[in-house]
Formats: structure tokens, sequence, C-alpha cells
């Protein structure tokens, strides 16, 4: 796909991708994923491999709260829900994010000039 | 009343840290168990009917995770429902089954890396601390409720010891007195022992599942560190901590402790733990009654006790004390001869102490004494004076178990005896013997008897000497 960031740039983005979808509330895995596919505009497709390890620790830092719940196609499905610990973790990773891409911005618009 | 409120306390503590270690308990075994919140995973018929490619990547996938088996089952839900999306999702895209099901699997990448992966996001260093904090506070609590626990199982033993001696008796056989224990200590302590070394399995078992839930690991995986601190902790108790009569069997019971503490880490360690089931609880609530009932009608049953049998006249000559040396004749003695006083002090030495004592001498015992050379206390094995026997020298011993010289304290011969660490004391005679004019030793009294029971640790024990 044009304009699909390529893995490497990805690395390390995926906590603050989850953290940001799950800011509008409560999603299982798959739903996650499609969600930063649509918000990115096709831009960011994470990783699935890396998708779980990340939802698990997260979780086990405690910025999510895991359950299952029935939905509305199939089995039951592990949903997970930002906490307000997660919510103060969101914000520090945004911060960080808009520092870099900021700088990010500068740095190569200054190379193609 | 201080004292009442301090014990009322100590109770409800102990009440409320077994309450809670239990519902900490319970609440792991639902992780480590097939907890209610972990579906299985949904079954999916690979695409032509053969081997489920999806069920193989979740296993190559399971078998890197290592996590509590309520984990596993969630983790093979979750990524089995994610591979349903996604198939369905490809299909719709246009893929046929096959390849749907092998690009799904890809995007999800090697099946051992993700379970890696996952093992790591789980296993992290909070939940380590954690598992480690309710391990320890499991165990605290696993080990008050072991010992209650503990203590109706040695009563029920205890019992059923009772019931079969009884029963031998009532038919004439008598069980050889295998503890030597006319006290009656050395079967409380084994029993005290052997419910803390319940308690010790109980402690090390309920420590080993919480820390396994807690830290998102197996209890296998745990198992290990719990052996080694347990039978550490229990082992350096059972050789230095637990102070009172020993004996062989009372440090073997002792030892039992450590070894059901390491033991109790590993076997079976994987099952659940056990509810007790209420047929133990009605056992153990008659074994309560029964036993202190049963003691009683015991005591005051006719022909029980030491006043059974018949009486028989005492002499002197049943004593024996001729093994140890032939009595010093009267002339040799100063005035009425020498009496001795002997008692244990505090410390658990015997201090033994031979007077003269006489209406008509006046002379104090060392001159009285004078043509005695090499006075020493002796303290010989001895019979113990239960009712069976009016006690006396143990003929099966040809020499004393200890020699003490008798050193002159004032007007007093004294000597002080350890009986308290020697392992075979039991019951003693300690007497004054001396060489004679004539160069033959004597007895000079009629000499001092007690029972001592070996007292202090494990380790006193096994390091005191024959």
């Amino acid at each position: 796909m044009e304009g699909r960031i390529k893995g490497q740039l990805l690395k390390g983005t995926t906590t603050l991708l989850v953290l940001t979808v799950l800011r509008d509330g409560e999603l299982y895995g798959y739903e996650i994923a499609q969600r930063i596919r649509e918000r990115s505009g096709g831009a960011f497709v994470p990783s699935e491999g890396s998708l779980y390890p990340a939802l698990h620790s997260l979780e086990a830092a405690g910025a999510l709260e895991a359950s299952w719940q029935a939905s509305d196609r199939g089995p039951r499905r592990r949903y997970y829900k930002i906490t307000k610990t997660g919510l103060g973790m969101l914000k520090e990773h945004a911060q960080e994010w808009a520092t870099f891409s900021l700088g990010m911005a500068r740095a190569v618009g200054g190379a193609d000039q | 009343m201080t004292v009442d409120l301090l014990a009322i306390s100590l109770s409800c503590g102990f009440f409320a840290l077994v309450v809670a270690a239990v519902l900490l308990v319970r609440r792991s075994e639902r992780r480590l168990g097939r907890g209610p919140g972990a579906p299985s995973a949904p079954s999916m018929p690979g695409p032509d009917g053969g081997t489920d490619p999806i069920a193989a990547y979740l296993d190559r996938m399971s078998g890197e995770l290592a996590l509590p088996a309520a984990d596993v089952a969630e983790v093979r839900a979750e990524l089995a429902n994610h591979l349903l999306d996604s198939i369905e999702s490809l299909e719709a895209e246009g893929l046929d089954r096959e390849t749907a099901i092998r690009e799904a699997l890809g995007r999800l990448g090697p099946a051992a890396e993700l379970g890696r992966q996952i093992r790591a996001a789980h296993q992290s260093t909070r939940r380590l601390l954690a598992g480690a904090g309710g391990g320890v506070f499991a165990a605290g609590g696993g080990f008050v409720l072991g010992y209650i626990g503990g203590g109706f199982v040695v009563v029920a033993l205890a019992l059923a010891v009772f019931a079969v001696t009884a029963g031998l008796a009532a038919v004439g056989l008598r069980l050889p007195d295998l503890l030597a224990d006319p006290t009656g200590s050395s079967s409380n302590s084994i029993l005290i022992a052997l419910a803390f070394a319940i308690a010790a399995w109980v402690a090390t078992r309920y420590a080993v599942r919480t820390s396994a839930s807690l830290s998102h690991r197996t209890p296998r995986a745990v198992a290990v560190v719990w052996a080694l601190a347990g039978g550490l902790v229990f082992g350096w108790w059972a050789l230095f901590g637990l102070s009172g009569p020993q004996s062989w069997p009372i440090v073997a019971a002792e030892l039992c402790i450590p070894v059901a503490a390491v033991a109790g880490a590993f076997v079976r360690i994987e099952r659940p733990l056990p509810r007790a089931p209420r047929w133990a609880i009605v056992v153990g609530l008659i074994a309560f009654i029964a036993v202190p009932l049963l003691g009683f009608a015991a005591i005051i049953s006719p022909g029980s006790g030491s006043a059974s049998g018949q009486a028989t006249p005492f002499q002197m000559s049943d004593l024996h004390l001729d093994t140890v040396a032939p009595m010093a004749p009267a002339a040799w003695l100063p005035g009425d001869g020498i009496t001795d006083d002997g008692w244990v002090t505090e410390s658990g030495a015997a201090v033994m102490d031979a007077q003269s004592i006489s209406g008509q001498s006046t002379l104090p015992i060392g001159p009285a004494l004078g043509n005695w050379r090499d006075l020493r206390f002796e303290a010989w094995h001895a019979l113990p004076m239960d009712g069976s026997g009016p006690g006396g020298i143990d003929t099966r011993y040809a020499s004393p178990f200890e020699v003490q010289p008798a050193a002159l304290h004032g007007d007093s011969l004294q000597a002080t005896f350890e009986f308290e660490r020697l392992r075979d004391a039991g019951s003693w005679w300690v007497v004054l013997t001396a060489l004679g004019p004539d160069g033959h030793r004597y007895r000079l009294d009629f000499g001092y008897s007690d029972f001592t029971t070996f007292k202090g640790s494990a380790w006193d024990w096994l390091t005191a000497p024959q």
C-alpha cells in the first residue's frame, strides 16, 4: 500500500497507538488492529504478532484492564479497557511523540531544503 | 486482664491471617485451574478437514508460554478468536480458505516467538515481587491452618494408637515401650513435631500455588525456590528452634518438618489444592471431643494407673546398690553416716551435695573423711520408679556412665552433672564412693535418684556426648 509506514518505523509506537484507540472505549484485539488501521487511513498496520504482547504487557503494568464479554458476532471476546494509569501513560507517550515528530519534521524538512 | 486482651488479639490476628490466606489461595487457584473466565479456544477445522493448522500453531505457541493453566487457556482463546476474525475478513476480500488461513497465521508471526513474547509480557518484575510477597503471606496462613489441621490428624493418630494399645492389653499383649517415656513428654513432642510437619507441608504448598498464580508462572517453575526457602527456614527451625525434650524418635519427627516442607513444594504440585471434605471435618470434631473423654475415662477407670497390682515389700537389696560398690563399714564413716541432697538447678544441671549429718560428731566433713581417697560421685543408669518396681541400679550396666570428683565446698562435697545434656541419662542414681583405708572402693551413702529427660534442640541432641 502506498504511504504505508514500514515496520521499523512502527517499532515503539504500538503502545501509543493501542492506548490512543482504547481511549474512546473498550475493544478486543482484532478490533484494536482494525481501528488503528482505520484511524491512520491505512498508514499504520501494526504487526499482529507484536499487538498481543503489547496488550498483555500494558495489562501487566496496570494500564489496561481485560475482561471476557459476549460480542455481537461469534464467541466471547477479551475486551480491553484503559485505566487511569493507562491514561497517564498515554499523556506521557503522546508528549514524547509530539516532541519526537516535531524534531523529526524540522530535521527532515531542513534536509529537503 | 492485659494477658486476656493480648490472647484475644493474637487469636483474632491468627484467625484473620488464616481467613485472608485462604481467600488469597482460593483466588489463586482460579488462575492455576481452568477458571470461569477462561473460555476454551473455539475449534476450527482445517481447510481439508485434516490436521488443523490453527490448532497446531496454537499448540506451538502454548508450548512456549509456561504460564498458569487459566492464562494459557485465555491466550489460546484470544488468539483463536483473532484468527477466526482475520480469516473471515481475508475470505471476504476474496482469498480462498487455505490461503486465508496461511495469511492470517503469517501475520501473527512465528508461533514460538509469539509465545515467548507473551510470556515475557506476563512475567513482569512487578508480578514476580507480588508472587514473592503473596507466597510468604500464604505460607504464614497455611502454616497456621496446617497446624490446626495437623493437630486434628495427630489427635486421631493418638486415638488410634490408644485404641490399639488398649485392645492388645485387653487380650493380654503389651507393646514394647519403644519411647522409654515414663512422663509422656516424648509422645507429646513427637505428636507436636508431626503436627508441625503437616503445617510445613501446607505452608510451602500454599506458597507455591499462590506465588505461581500471582507471578504468572507454573507451580513447577517456582517450586524449586519455595522448596529451598522452606527447607532452609524449617530446617533451621527444626534443628535449632524447637527446644524441649529430645530423643532419637523426637529428633526424627522434628527432621520430618523440613522434609515435609520440601516435599510439599514438589509432590503433585500441579494438582489443585483440595478443599476439606465434610467427612474430614466431622471426623476431626469427633476426635476433638472423643480424645479428652477417653483420656478422662482411662484415668477414672478402676485398675488404671500406678496403684494397680500387688504392692511388694521393699528391701534395700532390691536396689542393687552393691553393684556400685560395697557399703563402707559404719566404723569408718563419721557420725551416723552421710546423706545426700540432690536437686536440679534452673540451668538443668544436677548438683549433688553430700553432707555429714550427725548428732554426735561435730567434725567438718573434710577432716572426718581424711582416711578416704579419691572421693567421687558416680552416676549409674537406674531402673525407673514407675510403680512396676522400686527402681534401683540397672544391673545391665557394669560401670557408671559418668564420674565426677567430689570437690569440697565449705562443709559439703559437691559435683555437677549435666544430665539434661546427656542422651541416655533417663533414670539415674548418683552415689558417693571412695577408696578406703584398705585400698578398696566403698560406697559412702545410699545415693540419690531421679529421672531426667534430655532437654535442648535437635542440634544439641545430635552433638551431645553419648
